[in-house]
């Protein structure tokens, strides 16, 4: 692989090797645009337009494993729309998504604020929140898989050794609250990226600005509306649009966790699908319940598309 | 610091920050209190008086000789690291090109173009492998870390493109076209001005892409078969999960192993990544 | 496409091409198989260089892994071709399985659970050829696998064993309230249970979403109340009858007076952890408890210090109820896939790993956890070796049914299986839905798959 500094040793010698021409070439807006995005193009083109089509095109065919099946329309999505199962799973993915990206913004927010100062220790401590985030997902959901059994959970434990608790609480057996915990989880693992990033954009931030609103008068929440968030909001809003497409799709946590349990009341689309897909090789239903994520996701990324270019604009 | 009075700092800053050290780390001071457990005390009922879950008194290695002489935890460290490496170096290399592209030039269907690039992040992975692993059987990929080396490149490339265009958007092109004045190319302008000041983006992109390969399950399950072949999450669960008894303890162990090597790296990079930031862009 | 001719050229004049080969066993196949040849102290001459991959879980007995481990060089060795078997987690075989089907590249052998060989029936070769014999020779096969590996008349597995599953129970516990004998009814398992769970012992028993403890508890018990998914022909949905009901009805008294609650969200490695922690006082489960408690006994210990394993009864199937006494086991099967370029030899292994010496060690290995797929193995003289509580798995197998009963084990079977369908109308039922919406929920779910 070509790094940096490589590629500026090749760069630096270029008008040496290939004078006049191609460094005209070269300063043409649209034939270096094309060179630019030719490495993304072609491994994407390679990797994922045919899946993607594959997915497409079984997700309106009564393919099962090992049979291609043929084509049946709509037939799948009708399936999948009238199915009680289907319904709760989108319904969770819902709330799994919306509840998390809220609170991985929120508590990200005032984590960046908080480690935003100068305090002993910072370094280590800027690095040790990261953790959550770096662990494999597998790994850190069978630590908390463990930490939320029914039985032997050391959450439990210690509520209940400090008398703040007298019964145990059912982390994961409870329909309301599994899928609280498996939002838990994601919030968990998800957070430190949000704050490590929006302490980046902190850094940005010009004190002598904070210090001019504050002898204006401005008290601390109008300081940080007026003049930190607008500048933190164009990537605040790149990492909340991944986040919020990473969190819809989310897979493993949920699979590791629960399986979709208890009766369904964990199911995500992406694991409800797997379940179809792969343990029961309907493969076209499965490709029809990934796929009916697909506009949801499409609708969200236009609106926040269409809103960072406006607050780009602006 | 919080200026003011000491019970300000006590209740903006120290408190706060101990809650939130408290929820993110606590589940690692319990992995780190398991993997050195000796296995009698797991099978100890949760009321027992002699019930110590959150230390123990007799700690043992036992856990970690365990992974390093019946598992090849050691190859799979490598080849997680390798897979992780490359594919994260790719995905800059193709995120900061695009990136730049789509951010800086004037062309033809640059929205969709960029908007077609951010679609293929949608498209859902946990199908995908099935469709996937016959594209890789066909470059005859399988059991090979190419397979992963190329394929997570796809999830990767289209945040690195679009975190990396939203820096680049917020560099003045002022600065470019005073280089450019200077007599240098569009290329050279790019790269030594452009990408310096986007070194923040870069590291933020890249700490992503790097923790998401590393992070990758279903295409590592799926495309490598040999156990010296498997990345860290996919051999430890194929050969520490026995049914219905979890080796909790090598579990732990290699979960721990398995991410402070990166936690130290990452510091590193933190550091330059926060503060590298600081007087760069004005305004 | 170019391959078979390059492997030709490539091994030259010296060994045996692939076409000769093929011949070669051919007659030899007809005139005795694969124990002619090894009489006659003979490797089989495969193509050269020839690999064959077998694909299987990782077994609850780790003992039955390093066994298959040392069978792997002694196969290569007899079949002269590199045999490797890849262990990965059960819970990700269909992954791997479905990936392969599609892209056609994978393992040459697959280990197929349940009735996976309907599911995968398109891409399965006929094992006719190595199956019957075994059976013949052994004792015929249980009945379970006509119904899992048998798909048209053609065998698509070969069967390879049974995973039982009896309650686990704490036998001093149950003499302190005056049990001596294993409950042999549902309401007489409530009573005691009723008795345990006030003394802090309740029963555990998981209900969450996991493949093994949940489906084999509550097919069971809606089977033994005479309730059944569909009619004996397998198209007519049948699930809201009276006995599923009562079934029903039943299983949320049961659930509040004898059963620990956190059992909704248990998969099934909790109830092994809590029955060594002393949690519960009995549990559905195979015989992993009692092999692993026996095996790290100076770990697992009651509560008077002495070895677990000791007080550990494991003799007991699950109740019966007003239709009888009923059993769900895992079978396993082994499958050969069509994308194979490597199914004379793959057929060969297998009929080399069903040799009596070589899959003995496997069955000794697995100590009553795995039985064996053919009825001859009740006969071994390991079950006069296991201990008494083990003995009980000697001829578990005969009484098993598979699920989609009373129809076929279909692939629609398998769906209300993988939805967690039955198993989830037990856990709506325990979480205090009326039982009558319940039966009508798995109808409407149902039907929504038999059509």
């Amino acid at each position: 692989m070509a790094d940096a500094p490589a590629r500026e040793d090749i760069v630096t010698r270029l008008p040496a090797v290939r004078p006049g021409a191609f460094r005209r070439l070269l300063e043409h807006e649209q034939f270096l645009a094309a060179l630019l995005l030719s490495p993304t193009l072609v491994i994407l083109g390679l990797f994922i337009a045919y899946p993607f089509a594959k997915g497409i095109w079984l997700s309106v065919s009564s393919a099962t494993v090992g049979n291609p099946g043929v084509f049946i329309g709509a037939e799948n999505f009708v399936k999948v729309w009238n199915d009680s199962i289907f319904q709760k799973a989108a319904q969770n993915t819902v709330i799994y998504t919306a509840v998390a990206t809220v609170f991985k913004l929120g508590l990200g927010m005032i984590l960046a604020l908080l480690l935003n100062h100068h305090f002993r220790g910072k370094r280590l401590i800027r690095a040790s929140i990261l953790l959550p985030f770096i662990i494999p997902t597998v790994l850190s959901t069978f630590a908390w898989k463990w930490m939320f059994d029914p039985t032997f959970s050391v959450i439990n434990w210690t509520l209940y050794y400090f008398g703040l608790i007298a019964q145990r609480i059912p982390w994961l057996s409870d329909s309301n609250l599994a899928l609280g915990s498996v939002i838990i989880v994601n919030v968990w693992r998800g957070m430190p990226f949000f704050a490590i990033t929006l302490l980046a954009g902190l850094q940005t931030v010009n004190p002598e600005l904070h210090e001019a609103a504050a002898m204006d008068g401005a008290n601390g929440w109008q300081r940080f509306w007026r003049i930190t968030w607008p500048l933190l909001l164009p990537v605040t809003m790149v990492v909340v649009l991944f986040s919020v497409i990473q969190t819809f799709a989310d897979f493993q946590l949920v699979y590791v966790l629960t399986g979709g349990g208890p009766a369904n009341s964990t199911h995500l689309f992406a694991t409800y699908a797997y379940q179809i897909g792969v343990a029961t090789g309907l493969l076209g239903e499965g490709a029809a319940i990934s796929l009916a994520m697909f506009p949801i996701l499409f609708v969200i990324v236009i609106l926040q598309l269409w809103y960072i270019r406006r607050v780009e604009g602006a | 610091m919080i200026r003011g009075p000491r019970w300000k700092r006590w209740a903006f800053f120290y408190i706060p920050l101990t809650f939130y050290l408290i929820g993110l780390l606590f589940p690692f001071y319990w992995m780190l209190v398991t993997s050195f457990r000796p296995d009698n005390e797991l099978y100890r009922s949760w009321r027992a008086a002699t019930n110590t879950p959150l230390w123990t008194l007799n700690p043992t290695l036992e856990h970690f000789v365990y992974l390093f002489t019946n598992t090849v935890f050691g190859t799979w460290l490598y080849n997680t690291m390798f897979i992780a490496i490359m594919s994260t170096l790719i995905s800059l290399f193709c995120g900061l090109l695009a990136g730049y592209a789509l951010a800086r030039l004037r062309f033809p269907m640059a929205g969709s173009l960029g908007t077609s690039i951010f679609v293929s992040y949608l498209v859902p992975p946990t199908l995908l492998f099935i469709p996937l692993a016959a594209v890789i059987r066909n470059f005859h990929l399988q059991d090979s870390p190419w397979a992963l080396i190329l394929t997570s490149p796809t999830f990767l490339i289209p945040f690195c493109t679009w975190l990396l265009m939203g820096y680049f958007k917020t560099i003045p092109r002022e600065l470019e076209e005073c280089a450019r004045i200077d007599g240098a190319t569009r290329l050279q302008a790019m790269i030594r001005i452009v990408f310096p000041i986007a070194t923040p983006g870069i590291l933020s992109a890249g700490i992503f892409a790097f923790t998401l390969s590393w992070n990758e399950f279903i295409y590592a399950l799926v495309f490598l078969s040999s156990p010296q072949q498997k990345t860290v999450p996919v051999g430890v669960v194929s050969e520490l999960i026995r049914g219905d008894v979890y080796f909790w303890g090598p579990l732990m162990a290699g979960a721990l192993l398995g991410s402070v090597p990166v936690a130290l790296i990452y510091s590193f990079f933190v550091e330059h990544y926060v503060t590298g930031l600081t007087g760069a862009v004005k305004g | 496409m170019k391959k078979p001719d390059e492997e030709e050229t490539r091994m030259g004049k010296k060994s045996v091409g692939r076409r000769t080969f093929l011949k070669a066993t051919g007659a030899a196949l007809t005139a005795g198989g694969l124990a002619g040849i090894l009489e006659a102290r003979r490797a089989p001459a495969f193509a050269q260089g020839a690999k064959l991959h077998v694909l299987r879980w990782v077994d609850f007995i780790p003992e039955a892994d390093a066994e298959l481990k040392r069978q792997a060089p002694l196969a290569s060795k007899a079949l002269g071709a590199e045999v490797t078997i890849e262990f990965i987690n059960v819970n990700d075989l269909q992954a791997r399985t479905t990936a392969a089907i599609e892209s056609k590249a994978g393992a040459d052998i697959i280990q197929l659970l349940w009735n996976w060989p309907h599911l995968y029936a398109s891409a399965l070769v006929d094992v006719s050829d190595v199956a019957e014999p075994i059976g013949k020779a052994q004792g015929g096969y249980y009945d379970i696998f006509n119904s899992t590996a048998k798909v048209g008349g053609k065998w698509l597995g070969v069967p390879h064993g049974v995973i039982g599953n009896t309650v686990a129970y704490r036998r001093s516990w149950h003499e302190e309230i005056g049990v001596k004998e294993f409950p042999k009814t549902w309401d007489e398992w409530r009573q005691v249970g009723k008795k345990l769970k006030a003394k802090g012992r309740p029963i555990g028993q998981a209900l969450g979403h996991s493949f093994g403890d949940p489906p084999t508890f509550c097919y069971p018990l809606l089977w033994s109340f005479g309730g059944a998914e569909t009619d004996p022909s397998g198209k007519k949905v049948a699930i809201n009858s009276k006995g599923t009901i009562e079934s029903l009805k039943f299983f949320q008294a049961f659930w509040k007076d004898a059963c620990d609650e956190g059992g909704l969200a248990w998969d099934d490695t909790n109830n092994n952890r809590a029955f060594h922690a002393g949690e519960i006082s009995a549990t559905l489960n195979g015989a992993s408890i009692y092999v692993v408690a026996k095996r790290q006994q100076d770990k697992i210990k009651d509560d008077k210090g002495q070895p677990l394993y000791l007080d550990i009864e494991h003799g007991a199937p699950l109740p019966g109820g007003p239709a009888g006494r009923f059993a769900l086991y895992v079978p396993f099967q082994h499958g050969v896939m069509k994308y194979s370029k490597n199914q004379k030899l793959a057929k060969e292994f297998l009929k080399w790993h069903h040799q009596k010496a070589n899959y003995e060690k496997w069955f000794e290995a697995n100590g009553a956890y795995s039985v064996g797929a053919t009825k001859a193995w009740e006969d071994h003289p390991m079950w006069g070796k296991v201990d008494k509580p083990l003995r009980v798995y000697q001829a578990a197998a005969r009484q098993a049914r598979m699920f989609g009963y009373a129809g076929p084990a279909t692939a629609k079977a398998t769906e209300v299986y993988t939805k967690y369908i039955i198993v989830d109308m037990y856990a709506k039922a325990a979480q205090g839905m009326k039982a009558e919406d319940v039966a009508k929920w798995a109808e409407g779910e149902l039907r929504k798959i038999y059509g």
